[in-house]
């Protein structure tokens, strides 16, 4: 149990609102990059859209160090045992954005014998950027989003673990 | 830099080919000037190693092996080489068989080979007889099935029918 769960003071609302405002500008991202969706997301770190204005800080080192983890491309049923080990190494609080068409449904693979009809069968996912692929001002957007989802979260759940189905800390 | 005598035109391959093969050439055409000859499957390694050691050919590049499934007239493996010194190319086909393809490999005749029939096996489940490694190169180790026949069940297929017109074998061949 960390302080976060024991102690009361995550509930007390201008509290909450100071730990989730730092928190959703600063998230360092994980690139899951696959197939040309990750040029995409790369683009987004560049100067030019550059999501650090938005907080999110290109690129962690390894899972371990993530915050966000963005799966950007087509997910093969060969490659999800790797997606999902990469997903179990990030220490919750995570984040998961599915982007573009084909790691949100498989896209236009979608009859495909090898390719993974949609990543959230394989992790969860908070915030899904349709496209083929999306602009990086879309991956902005989907950014946006997440913040949004991070400003009303109750910490303390998130912090638990529960709902992101992690493993059972000692 | 010494210099190499030139690309052989399809039609003067072709003929060429057909002055040591004889009735074993069983069909040839030329598509967009290169040859593509159709050979017997008991005379295949040999035109694959006259091709390679024949100096009129000098095929010394492997460039692809791949198949083509033909429904009911079985599968048929389409090897293409290419002369890195004479610079021009040719396309054998070969047919492999229906119900239990097999075919000689040609791995040990190019090395490059040995990937492309692993994949074409495990993709057509074509057999290659003296293959070194015949085992799974791309697809996962428990898939099962083989997935770029046309018998091959598409379960999201099945689920979903294809939205649009099938154009599959109604277009000329």
């Amino acid at each position: 149990m960390g302080l976060i769960e024991r102690t009361p003071l995550a509930s007390i609302q201008p509290v909450k609102f100071l730990l989730n405002w730092g928190r959703k500008y600063s998230l360092w991202v994980m690139n899951f990059g696959l197939a040309c969706c990750a040029i995409e997301l790369i683009a987004t770190s560049t100067s030019k859209h550059d999501f650090i204005r938005l907080g999110v800080i290109p690129v962690a080192h390894g899972p371990r160090q993530a915050d966000l983890l963005v799966v950007a491309g087509t997910v093969t049923d060969k490659m999800a045992p790797a997606l999902k080990r990469v997903y179990d190494q990030i220490p919750d609080p995570k984040y998961t954005i599915s982007f573009g068409s084909c790691s949100n449904c498989g896209g236009p693979y979608w009859d495909s014998y090898s390719v993974t009809k949609g990543v959230d069968q394989i992790i969860p996912v908070d915030v899904y950027v349709p496209g083929c692929p999306p602009r990086p001002e879309a991956l902005l957007h989907g950014i946006i989003k997440l913040q949004e989802k991070i400003a009303h979260e109750d910490i303390r759940e998130k912090w638990s673990g529960k709902l992101t189905g992690a493993p059972a800390r000692s | 830099m010494e210099s190499s005598p030139g690309p052989l035109p399809a039609a003067e391959l072709t003929e060429r080919l057909r002055a040591r093969f004889g009735q074993d050439l069983l069909e040839s055409s030329d598509a967009l000037d290169q040859a593509v000859v159709r050979i017997a499957p008991d005379r295949y390694l040999d035109l694959i190693r006259t091709l390679r050691d024949d100096g009129d050919f000098a095929c010394d590049f492997l460039d692809f092996v791949s198949a083509v499934d033909r429904g009911d007239d079985g599968f048929d493996v389409v090897v293409q080489l290419w002369s890195t010194t004479r610079r021009h190319q040719v396309r054998v086909m070969v047919a492999a068989g229906k119900d239990e393809p097999r075919l000689p490999s040609i791995a040990d005749l190019y090395p490059g080979a040995n990937w492309h029939e692993r994949e074409t096996w495990e993709l057509f489940g074509i057999d290659f007889e003296g293959h070194p490694q015949l085992v799974k190169l791309l697809l996962p180790e428990q898939f099962e099935g083989f997935p770029l026949r046309k018998d091959f069940a598409l379960t999201t297929r099945l689920a979903k029918p294809w939205p649009g017109e099938e154009t599959t074998g109604e277009g000329p061949e």
